[in-house]
C-alpha cells in the first residue's frame, strides 16, 4: 500500500519535473537522429528498428542509473528523507519505489524508441525484415535487463554514495561496466539465451538491491 | 525488555543513560531525562550541544548509541513503527522535494502517517488555516521562502494529531508574526495534551512556551527544572532597582541596610542595590521601604530583579565549558 503510494509519487515527480517527457520523447529522437548520422557518414542502410535497439541498449542504462543515483544522493544531503523516516513506514519502501519508478520510466522510453524505429520502417520502406521482427523481442530482453541492472546499480551507488560527483564517477567505473552482463548469454552463444539473460539479470539485480536496501536500513541520517 | 503495550504510569518520554559518539566526538555523553503526558519541555544548549542529536535518537534517525529510550512505554529504536505512530516531527532543515505542491506535500506525508484520503482532505485545509497558509495550498514547494518551508513543516508535524511532537530549532527562519502564531499554537497544543520536545537557542522563546526546561552543553545535561528552580539554582546576584522621582545623593545610606553590599547609580535617577544571595528578598524589600521613608527620599519605582533565562543559561553553559 505504501510502497505503491511512493511509486505513483514518484512517477508523478517524473512527470512533473518533465523528465518522462525528456526521455519518452528525447530518446526516439536521438535513435532517429543517429540512423540519418550513421547513414550519412558510412552510406549503410541499416534498418531504423536496428538502430533504435542499439541506441536504447547503449543510453537507456546509463540514463537510469545516473537518474537514480543522482537523485538518491540528492534528497539524501538535502535530508528529504528524514519526513518519510519517522513514519511508519519500512525503509526499503522508500528505495524499491525509486527503483521501479526509474525502471518504469526507462523501460517506457525504450519500447517508445524501438517501437518508433518499427514504424519508420514500415513507413520508409512498407515492410518490415523478418530478421528485425524475429530479433525485436530478443533485442528488448536485453535492453530491459540491462536497464533493470543499471537501476539497482544506480540504487546502490545512490545509498552509498556521498556526493553527486562521486556518484556520477561511480555510474561511469561501476553501474555502466556491470549492466552489461545480460548481453553474455548471446555473446557466448548459450542455448535460450533469452531466458538465460532474463535468470542473469533478475539475479543481478536482487543481489543489488539487497545489498543497497541492507545499507540504507542501517544508514544513520 | 520493553512490553508490546504502552505502560500508562511511566512518563511519556524517557532517557536513561543516553551516549553517543561520532568516530571520536563524544557527542551525547550519558543523557538521562523524563518529559511527562501534556508537558512542553524546552531544551536548550548552544549549537553543537547535542539537542539535535537527542532528537534524531528519539525520532529514530539514529539508532547506533548507549543506553535506554522510551516513548509512551515504547522502545527506541526497537519498536520504532509503533513509536512513528505517535510522534511529529519538524527537523532542524526541514526539506521536502521540491517538484510537490504544499498540497501534493502534505496528502502524501499525511497518508504516510496513517490517515485515510478522507482525513487527508478534511485536515490539509484545517492545518493549513490554523498556520495561515491557505494561500500556497497549491504552490509547488520551490517558490515558497524558508521560513514559509518551516510553516509547511510544522504543518506536516501536526497533520496526524500526534500524541508526542518533537521541534528541532522550529522557529528558525520565521518571521516576529509567524513566531508569535508558532508559540501560541505550541501552548494551545500543550493544553490539549500533546506532549512537547522543543529546542532553541532563543531562550525568551522557551521562556514564553516551556512548562520545564532542559539545559544541555557539551552533550551533558546541566539542568532540569522550571523556570524558577532553575533561577534559584544559580548563585547571581539579587537585585533591587529604585526610581527616584528627582536627582538626590541620599541613596547612597543604602548601603548601611542589612545584607547590601553593594548600591551604585546605572544611570541618572535610577540606583542598584545589591544584596547577599542568602538574603530573605522580602525583608530586604522592606528595609528598603523603611530607609527610603526615613531617609524622604521620593521614587517613582521599585523593582525586585531575578536572573533571566539568559543568565542562568550562561551560568550553565560557562560551567560545562570550565569543566
Amino acid at each position: 500500500m505504501k510502497l505503491s503510494l511512493l511509486y505513483m509519487d514518484e512517477l508523478r515527480g517524473f512527470y512533473k519535473s518533465k523528465v518522462m517527457l525528456f526521455l519518452w520523447i528525447g530518446l526516439p529522437i536521438i535513435a532517429v537522429l543517429f540512423r540519418f548520422v550513421q547513414y550519412g557518414t558510412t552510406g549503410q542502410t541499416i534498418s531504423f528498428t536496428v538502430v533504435s535497439a542499439l541506441v536504447v541498449s547503449s543510453l537507456a542504462g546509463t540514463l537510469a542509473s545516473v537518474m537514480l543515483s543522482v537523485s538518491i544522493i540528492n534528497e539524501k544531503n538535502r535530508h528529504v528523507y528524514e519526513l518519510f523516516l519517522i513514519r511508519p513506514l519500512k525503509r526499503r519502501a522508500i528505495i524499491l519505489a525509486k527503483f521501479l519508478s526509474v525502471y518504469t520510466c526507462v523501460a517506457i522510453a525504450s519500447f517508445i524508441a524501438v517501437f518508433v524505429g518499427v514504424g519508420i520502417d514500415y513507413l520508409t520502406t512498407g515492410v518490415l525484415s523478418t530478421t528485425v521482427i524475429n530479433n525485436l523481442g530478443q533485442s528488448l530482453t536485453i535492453s530491459l535487463s540491462l536497464v533493470a541492472i543499471a537501476c539497482a546499480a544506480g540504487v546502490l551507488i545512490g545509498v552509498a554514495a556521498s556526493s553527486v560527483l562521486v556518484g556520477a564517477i561511480l555510474v561511469i567505473y561501476g553501474g555502466n561496466q556491470i549492466s552489461v552482463l545480460p548481453l553474455v548469454p548471446t555473446l557466448l552463444n548459450i542455448s535460450n539465451a533469452v531466458l538465460c539473460t532474463i535468470g542473469l539479470a533478475t539475479l543481478t539485480t536482487t543481489l543489488l538491491l539487497a545489498v543497497a536496501i541492507g545499507l540504507f536500513e542501517r544508514k544513520q541520517f | 525488555m520493553a512490553s508490546n503495550s504502552p505502560n500508562v504510569n511511566t512518563p511519556f518520554v524517557v532517557l536513561r543513560g543516553v551516549s553517543k559518539n561520532y568516530n571520536n566526538f563524544n557527542a551525547l555523553n550519558n543523557v538521562s531525562f523524563e518529559i511527562k503526558e501534556g508537558e512542553i519541555f524546552g531544551y536548550i544548549g548552544p549549537n553543537g550541544a547535542g539537542k539535535t542529536t537527542t532528537m534524531k535518537i528519539l525520532v529514530g534517525l539514529l539508532s547506533d548509541f548507549q543506553g535506554e529510550v522510551f516513548i509512551g512505554g515504547y522502545q527506541v529504536p526497537t519498536q520504532k513503527e509503533e513509536i512513528h505512530k505517535l510522534l511529529g516531527y519538524l527537523p532542524q532543515n526541514v526539506a521536502f522535494q521540491e517538484w510537490r505542491t504544499v498540497n501534493h506535500a502534505l496528502k502524501t506525508l499525511g497518508k504516510l502517517s496513517g490517515l485515510s484520503d478522507v482525513e487527508v482532505e478534511n485536515r490539509i485545509p484545517e492545518i493549513l488555516d490554523t498556520l495561515s497558509l491557505d494561500d500556497v495550498r497549491y504552490k509547488k514547494i520551490s517558490q515558497l521562502s524558508g521560513g514559509m518551508i518551516q510553516k509547511v513543516g510544522l504543518a506536516q508535524a501536526l497533520l496526524h494529531d500526534p500524541k508526542l511532537l518533537i521541534l528541532d530549532e522550529p522557529l528558525g527562519g520565521l518571521d516576529p508574526l509567524s513566531r508569535h502564531q508558532f508559540k501560541e499554537i505550541v501552548i494551545k497544543l500543550g493544553k490539549q495534551g500533546t506532549t512537547i520536545l522543543f529546542s532553541s537557542h532563543i531562550l525568551s522563546d522557551v521562556q514564553d512556551v516551556a512548562d520545564r526546561i532542559g539545559i544541555i552543553s557539551h552533550g551533558k545535561i546541566k539542568q532540569i527544572g522550571t523556570l524558577n528552580d532553575l533561577k534559584s539554582q544559580v548563585g547571581t546576584q539579587k537585585n533591587v532597582e529604585v526610581r527616584l522621582s528627582y536627582a538626590s545623593e541620599k541613596w547612597r545610606e543604602f548601603k548601611s541596610i542589612k545584607n547590601v553590599y553593594k548600591v551604585e547609580q546605572t544611570s541618572p535617577g535610577r540606583v542598584l542595590v545589591n544584596f547577599e544571595e542568602s538574603a530573605d528578598e522580602d525583608q530586604v524589600v522592606n528595609d528598603l521601604v523603611q530607609s527610603i521613608a526615613k531617609l524622604g527620599i521620593r521614587i517613582k519605582g521599585i523593582t525586585l530583579l531575578s536572573p533571566s533565562l539568559d543568565e542562568v543559561y550562561l551560568n550553565h553553559v560557562q560551567e560545562g565549558e570550565s569543566t
